[in-house]
């Protein structure tokens, strides 16, 4: 028996990377998966690979319209949802002297206030059983020039996961962070410095001595979503291979 | 196929309790199990329950000696180990102005001491990727009263883990801690009283004890392939107790 059978869910940013492995296999467990991203084609190409017990919706997870588009199309389509997950990110830095309200922005409405949104929209679906993954980032517990916006979001998820723990006590919906380290997806090549360079800079620091794949993030992902994870709520779950940590 | 499918695991504590539930986990998944206890009649009572692939041996987890009984066994038996679940450990209230030194050397002996050199005697027979785990207590993360030994003692395996998770690097071998909170066990009735129970049950999110199954669907986790990339990390299995 797969472990997701019969379970519906959301993931914000689904279309590439940790966001689209997490919902390859979680259609490969039995569930059928609403993705949503900004790009068509991307999103045209993610449904293929999919390939099947997918809905793409094309929305922007900083947009609050474009949520309640997609609550709207779950409600239409499904009428419940057994796991959201809060996947949509990305990353772009800059020094606390170049800093630009913009830069500040951008990332804060995507990270920190959309998740907010998504969660508060599908809420009202969500079944009791129901599962909650916020995807931060190890750099949430860490201090990498550059990353003044991008780590806050992420701590702020955390903190998100600690009072949705506790507001959630009688609805039976666990709520937990997922905390990747670095991972090889699409995202590295919109950094400043050269894929090999990040590759180089960051194989040195992790301790697995590697960086991950994106399905590693995936399996992690499945433990938080299933009833494998039962007793499991308000927690952290560092998948970094150890860059965090030491 | 199972999860663990032609691992050897090891677990010590294994004859109650969230070890006990852990260890049939993993024979259904398809690895061959060692548990430890100290008492002969509770441990054959749990190799009866886990009823195939598991080898009892007797043993105090703070006595190096039985440590090495252990490993001398399973290196005979089957001359590997793939999974390392450390979770003999105690807890007694003791409030600051009473604790004496045995209550110091009896948490800190089998908790502290005797994890650590459960995983030095375990490494020469450790097979490169594999995992080892600890059991912590989500005491270390929290200010209970009467429990600051046993919480500074479970603190000292998050210390452990992340230096030799570092140490062990270059054998791919993973180092974790499982935090259980409130679980309903043999050993938990014999610390809490009722009135604890109700106590621990109005903090805890979904207002019930947890299950020691609930501790064995995660420690599967850390064991097996589906957490390949989880090092370091202390895993609080708690109904969100420390989260909050």
């Amino acid at each position: 028996m797969s472990k997701l059978e019969g379970k519906v869910a959301v993931i914000s940013g689904g279309t590439t990377g940790i966001g689209l492995a997490i919902a390859q296999r979680f259609v490969t467990e039995g569930a059928h998966v609403f993705i949503f991203g900004r790009r068509k084609a991307q999103l045209d190409a993610a449904a293929k690979l999919i390939g099947h017990n997918v809905t793409a919706i094309q929305a922007d997870a900083a947009k609050l319209d474009d949520l309640d588009h997609v609550a709207a199309a779950v409600r239409k389509e499904k009428g419940t949802v057994d796991i959201v997950v809060s996947n949509a990110g990305f990353t772009e830095q800059a020094s606390i002297d170049t800093i630009t309200p913009e830069h500040f922005d951008k990332a804060f409405n995507l990270m920190a206030r959309g998740p907010v949104f998504l969660v508060q929209k599908l809420l009202p679906l969500m079944t009791g059983g129901g599962s909650i993954v916020l995807v931060s980032s190890a750099m949430h517990l860490m201090g990498i020039p550059g990353h003044t916006a991008y780590a806050a979001t992420k701590a702020a998820l955390r903190s998100y996961a600690r009072t949705w723990a506790a507001e959630f006590k009688d609805r039976g919906i666990r709520v937990n962070v997922l905390s990747p380290g670095v991972t090889d997806t699409p995202i590295l090549d919109s950094q400043s410095a050269t894929r090999e360079e990040l590759v180089a800079m960051y194989q040195s620091m992790v301790p697995i001595g590697r960086l991950a794949r994106a399905e590693e993030m995936a399996s992690a992902a499945l433990f938080l979503a299933s009833d494998q994870s039962s007793y499991v709520t308000g927690a952290d779950l560092m998948s970094d291979g150890g860059i965090g940590q030491v | 196929m199972g999860k663990l499918e032609g691992k050897v695991a090891v677990i010590t504590g294994g004859s109650s309790g969230m070890a006990l539930a852990s260890a049939k986990r993993f024979v259904e998944e398809g690895a061959y199990v060692f548990i430890t206890g100290r008492r002969q009649e509770v441990l054959d009572e749990a190799v009866e329950q886990i009823g195939r692939n598991v080898t009892g041996v007797r043993g105090d987890a703070s006595n190096l000696d039985d440590l090495d009984r252990l490993f001398d066994t399973v290196k005979r038996q089957k001359g590997k180990i793939d999974v390392l679940y450390a979770s003999a450990g105690m807890g007694e209230f003791v409030p600051l102005g009473e604790i004496t030194e045995q209550h110091f050397d009896a948490a800190f002996g089998l908790n502290v001491r005797g994890t650590l050199f459960t995983v030095q005697k375990a490494l020469p027979l450790f097979n490169d990727g594999g995992s080892i785990f600890m059991t912590g207590s989500v005491a270390s993360m929290k200010g209970y009263s009467g429990f600051s030994v046993y919480a500074a003692s479970k603190a000292a395996l998050r210390a452990f883990a992340r230096g030799w998770l570092n140490e062990l690097k270059g054998r791919n071998i993973r180092v974790n801690v499982l935090h259980p909170g409130p679980i309903a066990t043999p050993t938990q009735d014999l610390v809490l009283d009722e009135e604890g129970k109700r106590f621990f049950e109005s903090q805890i999110p979904p207002g019930k004890m947890g299950r020691p199954e609930e501790i064995a669907t995660v420690a599967l986790f850390l064991a097996s392939d589906d957490s390949r990339f989880v090092n370091g990390v202390e895993l609080a299995v708690d109904g969100g107790l420390s989260a909050i």
